[in-house]
C-alpha cells in the first residue's frame, strides 16, 4: 500500500534519475499548444464571426458594414475605451478602482464649466486633469500608505465626488460655452477615421508602452503579482501602487474631456455608469491575447466586441434590454472560460 | 493481541514507517495512561511528527505494528483519519486552525453540530456548553467574545477546548498537543502549562510534544524520547534533569575532541554585527569572513529568521550595528540592505519571493530590472537571452522560459529565486531554509551555486532546521536560543552538537 507522500517522493526520485525524460517535457505538447491558441484568440474569432453575421443578416446587412456606421461605433466607444484602459492600470497592480466613472463625470463637468466661465480650452483641460489627479492621489495614498481596501475606498470617493458634482452643478447640464474646437475635434474625421479614435489609439499605445516597455510598468506588474516579494526585492511598492491610481484617474479625466468633445455638453448625470462598462471591458480583455493577464490589446478588443455586437443587435431591431443582457452574458462566459482553461494550465486566476 | 490494561488509553507497539530512502520510524512503542501528561521529545528529524501523523491517519504505518486505543486494536497500516477521530484521538496542531472572525463559542463548535431547538441553532445552549468546556481549563474567556481579540495563550486554550469538546456519543481518549507553547511569549506559557496540568489531574490523557525541556520537566509525568526514528528512552520525569534528556535526544556521543582549528581567515570581515536587537533577537554579534558560509542553528522561535530579516532591513531593528565591508549600513528597508550588498532568499517562496504567475525572465530580473531599461524601452529580448543562459547554467527545468513559475517544481523555483541575487554584486547572501521543499538534485545545485558565489570574497549566512545539512554545508555554525548566540563552532560540526547546543541554550527563556 502506498501513501500519497510516498508517491510524491517516488516522483521526485524519478525526476532525479531520469533527466532525459524530464528534458523531453520542455516543449509544450501539441494539444496544449492548440488549447492555448484557442484561448488566446477565442474572443477575436467570436468578434469576427459577429461582424460576418451582421454583415450578411438581412436585417442589418444594409447598414452594419457601412463606413458611416463603423465610424459611428468607433467614435461612440472612444470614451469607454479610454475608461477601460484607466481601470486596467490599478487592476494590474492587484487593486480595484471603482471611481473611474465618477472621475470621468467630474472631469467632464470641470472642463465644460471652466470653458463656460471663459477659460480657454487648454486651461480648461488642465483644470479637469488636475481635479482628476487630486482624486487619484487621494485614492492611491489611502490604498498604498494606509492599507485601506481599494474597492471600498474608491467606492467611497466615487460617491463623494458624485455628490460634489451634484452640489456644484445643481444637477443642471452645462450647455453653453463649450469650445467649438473641442466639439469639432469630437465630431470630425482624419483620413476617414474619427479624430477621437486616433486619440484612443494614441492613448492605447502610450498605455501599452508604459506597461510593457518601461521599468515602471514591469514594477507595476510585479507588485500586482506578489506585493510582498516585490518589497523584498527592493521595489518601492507603495509608490507604485499610488502611481497606478494617479494614472487611472488621469486617464479617466481624459475620457471625461473626450465625452464633452463628443456631446458638446457637461452632464452631471453621466459618470458612474462608465465604471462597470470599463471594468467589464478590462476583464473581457484579460481573457484574450494574454489570457490571465490584463493587457491593452485585449482590453481594446473587449470594448470593440461589446460595441459591435450591441450595435448590430440594435440595428437588427433588438430592444434596449438586449444590451445589458448580452454584455453581462459575454463577460460571464469569457471570464468563466478563461478561468477554467487557466486552471487546467496551472496558472493563477486573475482575481 | 494487546490486552487492555486498566487506565492505559493508548498503546503503540512495533510501529515502523518507511519512506523511500529513509526509515522515519523503526519499531517504536508509546504508552499513555489516563491522567498523565506524556511528553514526546526528539530533535529535528527524529520521527516525532511522523509518529503524530501516523496516529492521526495522515501517514499510513508499515504493516506489522499495532495501535491500541482504549482497548480497540488496529493494525498500524489501517489507521485512517476517520478511525482516529472515532477512537477519540484529538489533535491540537501548531497552526491552531481557528477562525478570527467568529466568536469563541463558534470556534469551539466549529465542525461539530450545534445544539438545536426547533430546527434552529440554540445559541444560549451553545454558549453554555462552550463555557462549560472552557471552564474545565479554568479560563474566564467569555464565549461570546470575538476570537480576534484574544491573547495568544487564550487562543491556544480555545483550540484545546475545541479538541476537548465532544458531541453526544463521542468518546475522547487522548489529547495530542503539538508544540503548543512555540508561538507564545514567555509569560503566557505558564497559563497554558497550568491548564494542561489541571486537565491531566482531572483524568485526561495528554501527549505533549515540545522542544522546551524546562516545560517538559515541569508539566509532564513521563517522557518518551525518539532519535533517528527509534524510541531511545521512556522515563518517568520525577528525578529527571535536563542533562539526561539532552543525552537521550542527542545520543551517547559526547563532544568529540576538537580538531585542529583551520587557519584564521585573512582580510577584513565582509559582515560585522554588533549587539543586534529586534523582535525575538535580543543581542547578536558576529563577524563573517570573506568566502565563509556561516550556518545558523536553533529551534523554532530562537530568532533565526528574524536575524536575517533584521540584517536585510526587512524588519526594523531596535539597536545594534551592522557593517558591510567596514561601512556602517543603515538598514531601514530592503532597498537599504540591497544597496549595502545584501541579498535575502526568504523561507516561504510562495509568499515572499516567487512571482508565481510571471515567467522565468521576469523572476530572474526582479531584483534588478533596471538593467534592461535602456534608451527608453525595456529590452525584453536581452532579458530572455540572459534568462535562458542562466537557466541552462543552473540546470533549471521548465515547460518553457515564459511558463509561469507556478508550473515549476520547488527546486527549480528556488534556483530561479537564487539566480536573481547571483546576478547582482552580492556581498552577503542571506538564505533562510533554501532547500525546503527542494528535491535532492536541486539541493546539491543550490549549495554549489552558493559556494561559487562566496568564492570571490563574498559570504553567506545559512539558516536551516535540517541540522545535518547545516553541519555539512557550513564552515562555521552559530547556535541561537532565546535570541542570543549560545554556541559557536568551526570545523567538525555535527548534527548532534547543534541539537545539544540548541536544547541546552534555551535555559533562561522566561
Amino acid at each position: 500500500m502506498t501513501t500519497i507522500g510516498e508517491r510524491a517522493s517516488d516522483m521526485i526520485e524519478a525526476r532525479v534519475t531520469e533527466p532525459a525524460a524530464a528534458k523531453r517535457a520542455t516543449g509544450p505538447s501539441r494539444s496544449s499548444a492548440l488549447l492555448g491558441l484557442a484561448e488566446r484568440y477565442a474572443l477575436v474569432a467570436f468578434l469576427g464571426v459577429l461582424l460576418i453575421v451582421f454583415a450578411v443578416l438581412p436585417a442589418t446587412s444594409e447598414t452594419f458594414l457601412t463606413a458611416a456606421n463603423l465610424r459611428n461605433v468607433a467614435a461612440n466607444e472612444s470614451v469607454i475605451a479610454v475608461a477601460a484602459l484607466a481601470a486596467m492600470v490599478p487592476l494590474l497592480a492587484g487593486q480595484f478602482d471603482v471611481s473611474i466613472g465618477a472621475v470621468l463625470g467630474m472631469a467632464q463637468i470641470a472642463v465644460a464649466s471652466a470653458m463656460a466661465h471663459g477659460v480657454p480650452l487648454t486651461g480648461a483641460i488642465a483644470i479637469a486633469l488636475a481635479c482628476a489627479l487630486v482624486v487619484g492621489a487621494v485614492n492611491g495614498w489611502l490604498v498604498a500608505y494606509l492599507g485601506v481596501n481599494s474597492f471600498i475606498i474608491t467606492l467611497a470617493t466615487a460617491t463623494l465626488v458624485g455628490g460634489l458634482v451634484s452640489l456644484y452643478t445643481h444637477d443642471q447640464v452645462i450647455l453653453q460655452g463649450v469650445s467649438q474646437h473641442l466639439v469639432d475635434f469630437g465630431s470630425g474625421n482624419l483620413l476617414g477615421v474619427p479624430r477621437v479614435t486616433w486619440l484612443v489609439a494614441l492613448v492605447a499605445l502610450l498605455v501599452a508602452y508604459g506597461l510593457g516597455w518601461t521599468l515602471q510598468g514591469r514594477r507595476l506588474v510585479s507588485v500586482g503579482s506578489n506585493a510582498r516579494a516585490a518589497r523584498l526585492v527592493g521595489m518601492p511598492v507603495n509608490r507604485i501602487m499610488l502611481a497606478s491610481f494617479v494614472v487611472a484617474a488621469l486617464l479617466a479625466g481624459i475620457a471625461g474631456v473626450l465625452q464633452v468633445a463628443r456631446t458638446g455638453t457637461g452632464n452631471p448625470q453621466i459618470g458612474n455608469a462608465y465604471t462597470l462598462a470599463a471594468l467589464s471591458a478590462a476583464f473581457l480583455g484579460a481573457s484574450t491575447i494574454r489570457p490571465g493577464r490584463f493587457n491593452v490589446p485585449g482590453t481594446i478588443i473587449g470594448v470593440a466586441f461589446v460595441a459591435f455586437s450591441v450595435n448590430g443587435l440594435t440595428l437588427a431591431g433588438a430592444a434596449d434590454w438586449v444590451d445589458p443582457v448580452f454584455t453581462g452574458t459575454a463577460l460571464g462566459v469569457a471570464v468563466a472560460l478563461s478561468t477554467v482553461l487557466g486552471r487546467r494550465r496551472g496558472a493563477q486566476r486573475v482575481i | 493481541m494487546s490486552t487492555a490494561l486498566p487506565g492505559r488509553v493508548l498503546a503503540v507497539e512495533g510501529l515502523s514507517k518507511t519512506f523511500p530512502g529513509t526509515r522515519a520510524l523503526v519499531d517504536v512503542s508509546l504508552h499513555v495512561w489516563r491522567g498523565e501528561v506524556h511528553a514526546l521529545l526528539g530533535g529535528n528529524g527524529s520521527g516525532k511528527s511522523t509518529l503524530i501523523k501516523v496516529l492521526a491517519g495522515v501517514h499510513r504505518g508499515d504493516p506489522g505494528g499495532t495501535i491500541d486505543v482504549a482497548g480497540e486494536t488496529v493494525a498500524s497500516d489501517a489507521v485512517t483519519p476517520a478511525w482516529a477521530s472515532r477512537a477519540g484521538l484529538r489533535f491540537v496542531h501548531q497552526d491552531l486552525g481557528l477562525f478570527d472572525a467568529l466568536s469563541v463559542a463558534e470556534n469551539v463548535f466549529a465542525g461539530r453540530p450545534y445544539p438545536r431547538r426547533r430546527g434552529r441553532i440554540d445559541w444560549r445552549r451553545t454558549r453554555r456548553q462552550a463555557a462549560e468546556v472552557l471552564g474545565r481549563l479554568e479560563t474566564d474567556v467569555a464565549p461570546e467574545r470575538p476570537l480576534a481579540g484574544l491573547r495568544p495563550a487564550e487562543r491556544t486554550l480555545v483550540a484545546i477546548a475545541r479538541a476537548l469538546h465532544c458531541g453526544e456519543g463521542e468518546e475522547r481518549t487522548v489529547l495530542v498537543l503539538d508544540e503548543p507553547t512555540a508561538p507564545l511569549p514567555g509569560h503566557e506559557v505558564d497559563v497554558l502549562l497550568e491548564a494542561v496540568r489541571r486537565l491531566a489531574d482531572a483524568g485526561e490523557a495528554i501527549v505533549y510534544v515540545s522542544h522546551r525541556l524546562d516545560e517538559v520537566l515541569s508539566v509532564s509525568d513521563r517522557v518518551t524520547v525518539l532519535r533517528d526514528g527509534h524510541r531511545v528512552a521512556e522515563r518517568p520525569v520525577a528525578g529527571l534533569d535536563e542533562a539526561t534528556l539532552v543525552g537521550d535526544i542527542v545520543g551517547a556521543s559526547l563532544d568529540r575532541v576538537y580538531p585542529e582549528m583551520p587557519p584564521p581567515r585573512l582580510g577584513e570581515p565582509v559582515l560585522s554585527v554588533r549587539g543586534l536587537r529586534g523582535g525575538p533577537v535580543r543581542d547578536v554579534s558576529f563577524d563573517l569572513a570573506p568566502g565563509e558560509v556561516l550556518g545558523i542553528g536553533g529551534l523554532v522561535g530562537s530568532g533565526r529568521t528574524t536575524l536575517l530579516e533584521l540584517l536585510f532591513g526587512a524588519r526594523p531593528r531596535d539597536g545594534g550595528e551592522v557593517r558591510v565591508e567596514g561601512r556602517a549600513a543603515t538598514l531601514g528597508s530592503p532597498r537599504d540592505g540591497m544597496r549595502a550588498g545584501l541579498a535575502y532568499v526568504p523561507e516561504d517562496r510562495a509568499r515572499d519571493s516567487a512571482f508565481l504567475d510571471l515567467g522565468i525572465p521576469e523572476n530572474m530580473s526582479a531584483a534588478d530590472p533596471a538593467r534592461y531599461w535602456r534608451g527608453g524601452r525595456f529590452r525584453h529580448r536581452r532579458e530572455r537571452e540572459d534568462a535562458r543562459a542562466d537557466a541552462e547554467a543552473l540546470d533549471i527545468r521548465a515547460p518553457s522560459l515564459a511558463a509561469p513559475l507556478l508550473q515549476l517544481s520547488g527546486g527549480n523555483q528556488q534556483k530561479v529565486v537564487l539566480d536573481r541575487w547571483l546576478r547582482r554584486r552580492t556581498r552577503v547572501l542571506l538564505l533562510d531554509e533554501p532547500t525546503q521543499g527542494v528535491d535532492i538534485a536541486s539541493r546539491a545545485e543550490i549549495y554549489q551555486q552558493v559556494r561559487r558565489a562566496v568564492a570571490d570574497g563574498a559570504a553567506a549566512i545559512l539558516v536551516s532546521s535540517d541540522f545535518e545539512e547545516l553541519a555539512h554545508v557550513s564552515d562555521r555554525v552559530l547556535v541561537l536560543a532565546g535570541g542570543r548566540v549560545v554556541a559557536e563552532r568551526e570545523g567538525d560540526v555535527t548534527r548532534d552538537w547543534v541539537t545539544r547546543q540548541a536544547y541546552e541554550g534555551q535555559g533562561d527563556r522566561r
